[in-house]
């Protein structure tokens, strides 16, 4: 019951946050994809930036849950392509999809009927599908740690990283 | 019908706060929960919805068996983000339009040519998330805060993708000085 509850929360602070940055709007999301807009991209690039500083805080307190998916080249690569067309086309992402309907847009209640309909042809095929696409190439729960040895030494590059992507953005796409 | 944008009046906060914002729910979630998802939200709804017209069909489907049903955290997680959309929408000025503004520019007013596209759009998103695991939020920002290459690699491909669809689909739409 905690745990619905939790949900419930989460999803409410997560939905009102992501349709007051304008997250839900697909004009504003195609005009950060065309670089007319930067505001979309850099809310992203900065979130996940300071999310994980915070991990690294929870982690160290020791409070809280993790887990990563593994890296198929092929299914996560895949995937990545066929989402960013269907991302560029509607303007829509599955999160931002839920909450676009709760706003009452029209054309995000089309989105999210599509997206009951291509979840549910994925787990029909699911069986089919999975051995062929994402097991052979897998790695495993690969991470950034992984490779460079050390997570304060991860996190510091992937923030770096991420910061000069907003900064790039910033110069880049031209909000006019 | 037409009214004029103004970048400067935009009703939407900055990048910068909405960003900390994200960032502090984010971590809420980590340590409350575990890494947040919502393409598999999805999922839990046609979970909930075979389990009651088709439950031998979903006891057997794998994908059905390793996400959770109905009365879970991530069902009460996606019902929510719906229910933030609807506070935040109601509580703030900004147009809901049946089409966007640069879809109607390029593809004009007809509702049913844009539904389709984000019924197809939809249905993408949906498939290529359950492919590769997650979405935006399971896959790319869940991931990449903790430091998972699988969360790079999608996110760095998403927006690739995403901006060269864009880019066909729109054309040189937007980029038109355009005096509606």
């Amino acid at each position: 019951m905690t745990d619905l509850m939790l949900g419930l929360f989460s999803g409410i602070a997560f939905g009102y946050v992501i349709q007051r940055a304008g997250a839900t709007n697909p004009d504003k999301m195609a005009r950060g994809h065309l670089m007319l807009d930067p505001a979309i991209p850099q809310l992203m690039l900065l979130a996940v930036a300071f999310s994980s500083v915070g991990i690294i805080g929870l982690q160290a307190a020791g409070v809280g849950r993790f887990s990563v998916l593994p890296i198929s080249l092929v299914a996560t690569g895949l995937g990545a392509v066929i989402f960013g067309i269907g991302w560029g086309l509607a303007g829509y992402c599955p999160g931002t999809c839920w909450a676009a309907v709760g706003e009452g847009r029209m054309d995000a209640i089309f989105a999210f009927l599509g997206g009951l309909a291509g979840a549910a042809v994925f787990a029909h095929f699911h069986e089919q599908l999975i051995p062929v696409l994402y097991l052979p190439t897998s790695l495993g729960k690969m991470t950034l740690t992984d490779l460079v040895g050390s997570n304060i030494l991860a996190v510091v590059i992937l923030v770096a990283v991420l910061l000069s992507g907003v900064w790039l953005i910033g110069r880049i796409w031209d909000a006019d | 019908m037409e009214k004029k944008q103004n970048n400067s009046m935009s009703p939407y906060w900055q990048p910068l706060p909405a960003a900390f914002a994200l960032a502090g729910i984010i971590v809420f979630i980590f340590a409350t929960f575990g890494p947040p998802a919502s393409s598999s939200g999805f999922v839990t709804t046609l979970k909930g919805f075979l389990q009651a017209v088709a439950p031998d069909y979903a006891a057997a489907k794998e994908h059905y068996r390793m996400l959770p049903g109905p009365g879970s955290w991530l069902m009460t997680f996606v019902i929510g983000m719906a229910v933030g959309g609807f506070i935040g929408g109601r509580t703030s000025q900004n147009r809901l339009d049946d089409v966007p503004v640069l879809w109607r520019q390029r593809f004009g007013n007809n509702p049913w040519l844009r539904y389709g596209a984000t019924f197809l759009g939809g249905f993408l998103i949906l498939f290529a998330s359950r492919l590769a695991g997650g979405c935006t939020l399971g896959l790319f920002m869940s991931g990449t805060t903790q430091m998972a290459l699988s969360g790079i690699y999608f996110g760095a491909l998403i927006f690739l993708a995403a901006m060269i669809t864009a880019r066909l689909v729109y054309g040189n739409t937007g980029r038109r000085k355009t005096n509606d």
